[in-house]
């Protein structure tokens, strides 16, 4: 600490530390003692320091300056030369101190001594720990079954994502699998991908946008960078004088965010991409589109003929051959005269925006390929006002792994998860999709898993899933910090430090557009026996010794964070130019950010990186994915390509065919339970205090969870009045929300912003372990979601299952 | 001598609630366990209020962040029978929690519902207790009583100080620095203004012309709630649309 102090900007504070003692004396007492303190004219000081890092309730990589006095960290406030959110932070910043100082933390590595699940724990000292695990890890390799190893991690950007791809890939798995934050990024990283070359979420420049399209993305409360975005609001609506931009909000549920949208357009669930191909009909049809963009930066809009001289549809001739307002408006339930004005105002009040979290239905890729074809049409590509390419930090690029034949051949062997086969061709991880192969051993058993940050059995569809592989499993290590759901089934726990013990780095989700770098720093000393990691896996790795151990050649993860920035460094640009490594490193320290603007517009080949190098409303990355796993697999079974497809299209329940399957178009969403039995459509949500449920165990944020409704510290269906009425349900009645795989019980919460045939739920409750403030509260929706999943994405649909719901 | 105020933005608040649990953060604001909370037990000093109007489809939610309205006319003071809340020479509505007696006159008089019963003794349990400030309300012999962050008691009420001690400790600090507070300075002073991820917050002198929170409050969109019982509240809205 006192190496880290002298950077900080020290600051010795008078003010009486009498109040210190405040809480534990009486006040009167307390009160006493420190006016007699005053009245002796003692004031002893105290040590006082704001130490910068980043906060890690989310992803988002906001930067915080933390306030400690006498090694307590007392209040953390947004760090203002963090460009994400200069200065500012949403409630779960400022919660944070509840998860550093969370009475039901882990103090040290445990090894479960009952049965699974019993909560029986005897505490083991690190060596002894690490020492299992390595003979494990050893024994496997040994056995030439490294693959045999699941690391199931979370959405954590930085330096630890790819420490654990490397670990895998070192160690010989291809069984890496992110368990995504649920917050519908993924398809809009693919889609932009099908349409631009590149797969990421994409940054938006807020500065001029006059006009917002939302489709069902509940922008202030659940997308990330959240502060960033709460920060866009406030200046679309009062950022320039006398000009106030225009928001639209597409939604099945009157969010917060169409509640402070200038509109809320309710439409049926999933079948926003028939909404957008029919907006951007009318734009083509009365000519209101980019004409220069469209020409010179697009691919793919009129009819076109390919080398072979065949013909194909472009999306101009697919919009108005179908997709009429007249038609889609029965299927979207808008009316048409919605239709044309809102298309009107978006092609006409540029630069406007068209935002989609459309994921959590099985037809979201197309739909979010179709609201972004809406951005294109409108010109509003890499253009001030319009959407851009985040770009990362120049990192020093990682030296390549050492494989041994073990090595080789476990990588070589296929993934569990089937990500990027005929059953999720464009899949990069399917975690989901797991428990089935490590059930039926297919195609080779598992013998561990690695949770970090990784809770499955609280958060993926259908949870019994994952219990019932669990049990298959003989050993599963978790590295969390709690004893969540998922780690009080583990066998053993090597608990990480809080975000505010460690070292740790955060790449910003895609805002901005410059690249901007945030770095978690110790604030406080660690309050227990807690090991960052980033460096268990690094002495894991060199325990496991020859190649494995050549693989990471450092010492600990804040060797591994210095070596990484040193190209950071030697660039010379940015927020931080020095003449030495070290001073670098030190000015780092003490400003918690490094960042590079502005923003570069116009770099087409960045920004366009598809085969055409252009915005391609024909995607040939869908094609050529398509094709080579379909040949892939037609070479394998000595079967025509041709075949290999219609089966693959068939399974995968697509009824594009031909040229209409690589251009934006609308797919029937799928649904689990028929509509006659299960009349209502669980349409769940992301609150902005719990999110997918991680910081259920924060008091503070549970209190505060349910603003619109007035709810706290439980979760509820909302049920439109009237359909409640016709049910015999009132306010408050608890209820059962039944779908074909299962029922929850909760509390009817009458809500005029429900639809008439869609029922909402908040995600993010319903723990059954995960400390006092979260376990056994409220129930968890997703106990009651089929596994369901995009067409081609493999990302679970949380909003596919239909439900019933009757009085308990 | 200053008239301290505050400004809120309507437009571009976004009901996120940053400012709710800064605020609980920086003055030891306990959580009301669920059964307390249910009880209507839990302490907001800055609460979001929502109001939910219409029929589906034509529904309209408004949120209206509400601090303590630090009244020119408070109400609350009036009621006291013992003198702990009390009106301070900038116009700050206090409470000394040595004196007070927990009869909850106040609550009820106070209009806009901003002042909080203590039901029972604050539990931190460990190691929870270290995220406590240690910062204190300005000192009982200037103030007649302490009224920070200190912890309450069981049986007291407390309530929103526009963080008193934060712009004591400001203005220390400018003293010693021989400047005065900036009006840039002020308007982030309060913990909910200075998180506010919108920027929909303002604090200052209203008896300043020049100041940020006097400009706006000359603003066309500017009204004040409940403003017809002649409280004269010092907390300005901004109403939200076009």
């Amino acid at each position: 600490m006192t190496k880290l102090s002298r950077r900080r900007f020290l600051k010795l504070a008078g003010a009486g530390a009498g109040a210190m003692g405040l809480y534990k004396l009486g006040l009167e007492e307390a009160v006493q003692e420190t006016f007699a303190q005053s009245q002796r004219g003692q004031e002893p000081e105290r040590e006082e320091v704001r130490v910068p890092s980043v906060c890690g309730l989310c992803p988002a990589g906001c930067g915080i300056l933390v306030r400690v006095i006498e090694g307590r960290a007392v209040k953390i406030e947004g760090n203002p030369l963090n460009p994400n959110n200069q200065g500012r932070l949403c409630p779960k910043g400022q919660a944070g101190l509840q998860l550093l100082y969370n009475p039901d933390r882990i103090k040290g590595p445990l090894r479960r001594v009952g049965e699974r699940g019993s909560g029986e724990w005897e505490s083991v000292s690190w060596d002894k720990a690490l020492g299992l695990v390595a003979e494990k890890l050893k024994e496997m390799r040994g056995e030439g079954q490294p693959h045999s190893l699941v690391f199931m991690h979370g959405a954590k950007p930085g330096l630890i994502h790819n420490l654990i791809a490397r670990f895998g890939q070192a160690f010989g798995t291809p069984n890496v699998v992110e368990v995504p934050s649920s917050t519908a990024s993924e398809s809009a990283s693919l889609v932009h991908y099908l349409m631009q070359g590149w797969r990421a979420p994409s940054g938006y420049d807020w500065t001029n946008t006059n006009y917002v399209l939302s489709f069902g993305s509940a922008f202030l409360e659940s997308r990330q960078p959240i502060v960033k975005m709460l920060q866009a609001y406030s200046r679309l609506r009062r950022g320039r004088p006398d000009h106030r931009s225009r928001i639209v909000q597409v939604e099945s549920r009157f969010s917060v965010t169409a509640a402070k949208a200038d509109e809320w357009i309710p439409i049926e669930p999933g079948t926003e991409g028939a909404l957008a191909l029919s907006m951007a009909r009318v734009i083509v049809e009365e000519g209101l589109y980019d004409r220069d963009f469209i020409e010179n930066h697009t691919f793919g809009f009129e009819d076109w003929i390919d080398e072979d001289g065949r013909e194909h549809i472009g999306l101009k001739t697919l919009v108005l051959r179908s997709y009429s307002p007249r038609a889609v408006a029965a299927v979207v339930g808008v009316p048409v005269e919605t239709i044309r004005r809102i298309a009107r105002e978006f092609a006409v009040t540029r630069p406007a925006v068209a935002l989609g979290d459309v994921s959590w239905q099985t037809n979201g890729l197309f739909s979010q390929m179709a609201i972004h074809a809406l951005n294109a049409l409108v010109g509003s590509i890499d253009v001030p006002g319009g959407i851009i390419r985040q770009e990362d930090p120049p990192f020093a690029p990682w030296p390549l792994t050492v494989e041994d034949s073990v090595t080789s051949q476990g990588l070589a062997m296929p993934r569990l998860d089937h990500a990027g086969t005929r059953k999720y061709p464009l899949a990069d991880g399917v975690y989901e999709a797991l428990p089935e192969s490590i059930l039926a051993d297919d195609p080779y058993p598992v013998n561990a898993i690695f949770l970090y940050q990784a809770n499955p059995l609280f958060h993926s569809p259908e949870p019994d899933w994952f219990y019932r592989a669990f049990q298959r499993v003989p050993l599963i290590i978790s590295f969390s910090s709690f004893v969540d759901d998922s780690t009080s089934y583990s066998d053993l726990v090597l608990p990480d430090h809080t975000y505010l013990e460690g070292w740790s780095d955060d790449v910003l989700v895609p805002s901005l557009g410059y690249p901007v770098l945030g770095l978690g720093q110790p604030v406080v000393q660690p309050l227990y026996d807690t090991k960052n990691t980033g460096d268990v896996l690094i002495e894991l790795a060199q325990e496991l010794g020859g190649t494995v151990a050549e693989s990471f050649p450092w010492q600990s993860f804040e060797g591994l964070l210095r070596f990484r920035l040193r190209d950071i460094f030697e660039a010379g640009r940015g927020s931080i130019v020095t003449d030495t490594f070290d001073q670098f490193w030190d000015e780092f320290q003490e400003r918690g950010v490094w960042s590079a603007p502005p923003y570069r517009f116009g770099d087409w080949e960045r920004v366009l990186a598809t085969p055409s190098g252009k915005f391609e409303f024909y995607s040939q990355n869908l094609e050529h994915t398509l094709e080579a796993v379909t040949a892939r697999e037609a070479a394998e079974k000595g079967t025509t390509a041709e075949e290999e497809m219609e089966k693959m299209l068939q399974e995968l329940g697509l009824q594009a065919r031909g040229d209409e399957l690589h251009v934006p178009h609308y797919e029937f969403p799928r649904w689990v339970g028929e509509e006659t039995e299960y009349p209502f459509h669980l349409n769940v949500y992301e609150l902005m205090s719990l999110l997918d449920g991680r910081l259920a165990n924060l008091p503070w944020l549970q209190e505060i969870a349910g603003l619109h409704i007035k709810e706290m510290w439980s979760n509820w269906v909302e049920i439109n009045p009237e359909t409640a009425k016709e049910r015999g349900i009132a306010d408050g009645d608890l209820v059962w929300v039944e779908s074909l795989v299962g029922r929850i019980q909760a509390k009817a919460r009458l809500y005029p912003g429900a639809m008439p045939e869609v029922v909402n739920m908040p995600l993010g409750q319903g723990h059954m372990a995960h400390g006092r403030w979260a376990k056994g509260r409220g129930a968890n929706p997703k106990r009651i979601i089929g596994n369901e999943f995009d067409y081609l994405g493999g990302l679970a649909t949380w909003s596919s299952t239909r439900v019933r719901i009757y009085k308990a | 001598m200053p008239r301290w105020g505050m400004v809120i933005d309507l437009d571009k608040c976004t009901a996120c609630q940053a400012c709710t649990v800064a605020c609980l953060a920086e003055n030891n604001v306990p959580w009301a366990e669920p059964e307390e909370a249910a009880l209507g037990r839990a302490i907001f000093w800055q609460d979001v209020i929502t109001d939910v109007e219409g029929e589906y489809p034509r529904v309209r939610a408004r949120f209206t962040p509400r601090p303590c309205q630090h009244c020119e006319e408070p109400p609350c003071v009036k009621v006291c029978p013992v003198r702990a809340t009390y009106k301070d020479e900038e116009g700050l509505v206090l409470q000394r929690y040595e004196r007070c007696i927990g009869c909850r006159y106040c609550a009820v008089a106070c209009p806009y519902g901003v002042r909080y019963f203590n039901w029972y003794e604050p539990q931190w349990p460990e190691p929870l207790d270290q995220l406590l400030n240690p910062d204190e309300g300005p000192p009982p012999e200037t103030r007649g009583g302490r009224s920070g962050p200190e912890i309450r008691p069981k049986g007291i009420v407390e309530k929103c100080t526009f963080c008193v001690h934060r712009l004591e400790k400001a203005r220390h600090e400018a003293e010693e620095a021989g400047k005065d507070l900036t009006d840039e300075e002020l308007v982030l002073l309060p913990a909910c203004n200075q998180t506010c991820p919108a920027s929909a917050r303002y604090f200052g002198d209203l008896d300043d012309p020049e100041s940020t929170v006097s400009r706006l409050a000359e603003s066309s969109r500017a009204f004040k709630l409940l403003e017809d019982l002649g409280t004269e509240p010092k907390v300005i809205y901004l109403k939200a649309g076009g």
